[in-house]
């Protein structure tokens, strides 16, 4: 024994030193292969959010972050500089729930519904153990697509089930996964879904939403019992472990936030009920019938994540079916959401809801500003109040000294169709963003050279010769 | 779900034997040559109504009916006054016979397997010792059709040639005493064209493209036209051909009647899509057309009116096709298939309430039905439809003497039948509801 605790010492140091060998090379690699790290877009127009539109500005970014902004701003000479004459600077957008470096196959489908459960205690559709950041498969190759387009953000919500699992904020840029994450256990996703089908629990709505109930007491219950446990294991019956309430414990303990499922204005009213009585730091998802209970919205101060897929007729329904006045009356009126919300002072982000590219993204903005939601209140809705509502505006969401250096430059509005996207940081990842050429199809190129018809035609009389 | 049952008349026996403490046969034993039912007000529906009326009945059939009619020595009179004389109500779509309790597949004879079979013959299947038979007459039903293949979860599991329909008589001991035409139309399921699909699995609606489905609607269409094609060949063959060329096949030979005109097609389908491609078809196919069921036969009322085609309704207490549809579509639209010159009928599509069918009708008069035209539509037009008007309907010489005396307007729900004749014969109005009212009635009393 006591060689072996003589040594220890000389073993400590030793892992010490390699420690901070690995450490220091972990960071210095981050700027090989040479990327600058320093970088100013000066003499351009920009957009902090948080503050009035600085004409002829300069941001200045080291290390990630965001070290200055303003007219008269010293430019360090180490930066890379960039002219940002014509050019507008944005904070990086955000799209607060997505499912983005997600596996989309079958499995991701079906997993959370399990096997047929007969009541709460056997935990259906419920693994709020599964993190998106444990899952995030960086080669999706919708990230470079959304990064493109001026996402720098987004919120990657796993699904399938009635507590699938927890979120997490990435930044949509990095070498490694660890890179992308901002927040890793970051929001609660609950759907209220029945998954029990024919023979199990809960297939009804109510039975759903009395499991959540259960589930949510039985967390509590855990939080307080695991203490006292721990603090009297002689004198306390040993505690169960269960995994749902072991995890879902920690995460309330660490405040995250709860996603209610609420997309019509029953479940906008309901969702306000739950949250009210569930005490849980509530934020509805979906929201698309807000106008019709914005009153009650602002009034709860719960925020709201508003789907931009906005109900449309389905592309491969019947064409002959009937279309009712109901479903009419919503696919007008839910672009003007937004809108609605932003009168009425509710705090809201938008969310891609798993449209499939960018370009629908800006198509499902522009239908919210034609009903009247005001440029800088989508733009808000897609920047500072987002970052709010994920608890990280003191990091996200504007132009500002020490925020991360999300940026999306453009030469123009950024919801005009005809602007263009020219360079993207994230975390002070600098991307220039070239114009897409798509690539030439065979047969479009119509010269006599390469007329294959003629080619054949000549061919033929070649052949015809020779004959 | 299907059902299938082909053996089960044991079965059948001892489940009824078990459920009937008294069973409600019809009386056959001595019964008088001749009835006259006389001082009622007769409903001949041929005509005015006849104030203190007689009709006379011998051998199963009406001989006379007027004001002053002299009572023959050998009929039993019948004391109808203060009543009112009616012909029985017909329901021309039921599974009556066919049916006795939907929860115990052993009493279901509904529908058979696959989806073409113009060979079966509903009359075969047919239980004449059902329960629910002298429960409908008891309301004054006296005759219906049962139709195979009308009911089930979805339309398509009956089959697409569901077989053929057969009127009988609600009395007799044997389907052979009570049958009044063992084929009168025969059953097709027309498929429809419907995208949301509800999936047992998981317990929910699926959307299915529209592209598959239609896919799989024309193939449905496609294959009801070979059969029909093939039928007809048939037809050809067997006339011309020499009897050892053509192998004889019991389904094309049921077809015939159908390719020839002569016998009619009962096409289930209530959207307007399905209606009108239906009417084409059978435009096309020069098939004899009725409509069965047509919700949403008002949408189509010139081309029904224009290619003469009859409407069965199904039930009207429901709720209208469409979430935009009025609410009262389901009451109003006979009065417009009326207004169109579409002939129509009520009718029940089941069978424990076959005997609500005067209400559909009553409804309708609530909603602007003329009231002589509600009595016909639960009396005489299934008659006029299914081409057995030379036979049942009206209260005239020669025609079947299905007739009822009622204690006033038989589509009032509390008017009661008091008198009801059913092929000449004063049948009985006891039934499973009556015994279990005087089961029950026996009950001990609380002390008081």
């Amino acid at each position: 024994m006591k060689p072996h605790a003589r040594r220890r010492p000389n073993l400590l140091v030793l892992l010490a030193v390699c420690a901070a060998v690995l450490i220091g090379r972990a960071y210095t690699a981050r700027g090989e292969g040479g990327e600058p790290r320093y970088f100013a877009v000066k003499n351009a127009r920009i957009v902090p959010v948080s503050g009035p539109v600085i004409e002829n500005g300069t941001v200045v970014i080291a290390k990630g972050l965001i070290q200055s902004v303003g007219t008269d701003v010293a430019i360090p000479p180490e930066a890379w500089v960039i002219d940002g004459k014509g050019l507008t600077v944005y904070p990086g957008l955000i799209d607060a729930g997505t499912n983005l470096g997600l596996a989309q196959d079958d499995e991701a489908k079906k997993r959370g519904t399990g096997p047929s459960a007969s009541g709460p205690e056997d935990r259906p559709a419920t693994t709020p153990w599964r993190v998106a950041a444990d899952e995030l498969k960086t080669d999706d190759k919708r990230i470079e697509s959304w990064r493109s387009a001026g996402f720098t953000t987004a919120l990657s919500v796993p699904d399938g089930g009635i507590f699938p699992g927890q979120a997490t904020v990435i930044d949509l840029a990095g070498e490694r996964t660890g890179d992308y994450i901002v927040r890793h256990r970051a929001v609660v996703p609950l759907s209220f879904k029945p998954v029990g089908g024919f023979f199990g629990f809960p297939d009804s709505l109510m039975g759903t939403i009395a499991y959540v109930r259960q589930v949510l007491d039985d967390t509590a219950w855990y939080t307080q019992a695991e203490p006292i446990y721990q603090a009297n294991p002689t004198k306390t019956e040993r505690l169960p472990y269960d995994r749902t309430e072991y995890v879902l414990s920690r995460a309330l303990q660490n405040n995250e936030l709860v996603l209610l499922p609420a997309n019509n204005s029953i479940q906008i009213v309901r969702a306000l009920r739950l949250a009210d009585e569930w005490k849980v730091r509530a934020v509805l998802y979906g929201g698309q019938q807000g106008y019709e209970v914005a009153a009650a919205l602002a009034a709860s101060k719960i925020p709201v994540l508003v789907s931009l897929k906005w109900p449309e007729r389905s592309k491969d329904g019947d064409p002959e079916a009937e279309q009712t006045l109901r479903e009419l009356r919503f696919r007008d009126q839910a672009p003007g959401t937004p809108a609605a919300l932003a009168k009425a002072g509710v705090k809201f982000a938008f969310y891609s809801d798993g449209i499939a590219t960018t370009k629908d993204i800006f198509k499902s903005l522009k239908k919210a500003s034609d009903a009247g939601l005001a440029p800088d209140a989508a733009l808000r809705a897609l920047t500072l109040d987002s970052a709010e509502i994920l608890g990280l505006s003191d990091r996200l969401g504007s132009i500002a000294r020490g925020k991360i250096a999300n940026l999306v430059v453009t030469d123009g509005d950024i919801f005009n169709e005809k602007s263009k996207v020219k360079h993207v940081f994230v975390d002070g990842r600098w991307f220039v963003i070239h114009e897409e050429t798509p690539p030439e199809k065979p047969g479009e190129k119509k010269s006599a050279d390469d007329d294959d018809g003629t080619r054949l035609k000549q061919s033929r009389q070649v052949e015809g010769a020779g004959r | 779900m299907k059902i299938l049952n082909l053996s089960s008349r044991a079965v059948l026996a001892l489940v009824l034997a078990a459920s009937l403490a008294v069973p409600a046969w019809p009386q056959t034993a001595a019964t008088p040559a001749a009835y006259a039912i006389k001082g009622g007000k007769v409903f001949t529906l041929a005509g005015a109504p006849i104030d203190n009326g007689t009709v006379i009945i011998r051998d199963g059939k009406i001989v006379a009916v007027g004001a002053n009619i002299a009572i023959p020595q050998d009929a039993q009179v019948i004391d109808a006054t203060g009543l009112e004389v009616y012909p029985g109500m017909f329901d021309p779509i039921t599974q009556i016979g066919l049916n006795e309790v939907s929860a115990v597949g052993a009493t279901v004879d509904v529908s058979e397997l696959g989806d073409y079979n113009p060979e079966l013959v509903a009359a075969t299947a047919v239980n004449p010792a059902s329960a629910h038979i002298p429960v409908t007459r008891a309301n004054g039903i006296t005759e219906v059709i049962a139709a195979p293949g009308t009911t089930g979860f979805d339309l398509q599991s009956g089959g697409l040639i569901a077989g053929q329909a057969s009127a009988f008589n609600l009395a007799g001991w044997t389907i052979d005493e009570m049958q009044i035409n063992r084929s009168v139309a025969m059953v097709i399921n027309w498929p429809t064209i419907q995208t949301s699909t509800f999936d047992f699995a998981s317990f929910s609606v699926k959307e299915k493209p529209y592209a598959d489905v239609k896919k799989e609607y024309d193939k449905s269409v496609n294959a009801l036209s070979d059969w029909l094609d093939r039928a007809r060949h048939y037809a050809q063959a067997k006339e011309k051909g020499s009897p050892a060329l053509y192998e004889r096949d019991l389904k094309l030979e049921a077809l015939v009647p159908v390719v020839e005109g002569k016998l009619p097609v009962l096409v289930i389908a209530d959207q307007e899509r399905d209606i009108r491609n239906a009417v084409d078809f059978c435009t096309k196919k020069n098939l004899k057309m009725i409509l069965g069921s047509g919700a949403e036969a008002w949408k189509v009322k010139e081309l029904l009116k224009e290619k003469k085609i009859p409407v069965v309704l199904a039930p009207t207490n429901r709720l209208p096709e469409q979430e935009d549809t009025p609410y009262d579509k389901p009451y109003t639209e006979p009065s417009e298939l009326l207004a169109a010159g579409i002939p129509f009928a009520f009718s029940s599509f089941g069978t424990a309430f076959s005997r609500r069918l005067p209400q559909y009708a009553g409804t309708a008069e609530a909603y602007g039905l003329p009231h002589d035209e509600a009595l016909k539509a639960v009396m005489l037009n299934a008659a006029q439809i299914f081409g057995l008007a030379d036979q049942l309907g009206t209260l005239e010489p020669g025609k079947l003497a299905n007739v009822i005396a009622t204690n006033g307007d038989p589509l009032e729900l509390q008017t009661q039948v008091r008198y009801l004749f059913i092929k000449g014969q004063l049948t009985s109005t006891d039934d499973k509801h009556r015994d279990l009212y005087d089961q029950y009635r026996k009950r001990p009393q609380p002390a008081r």
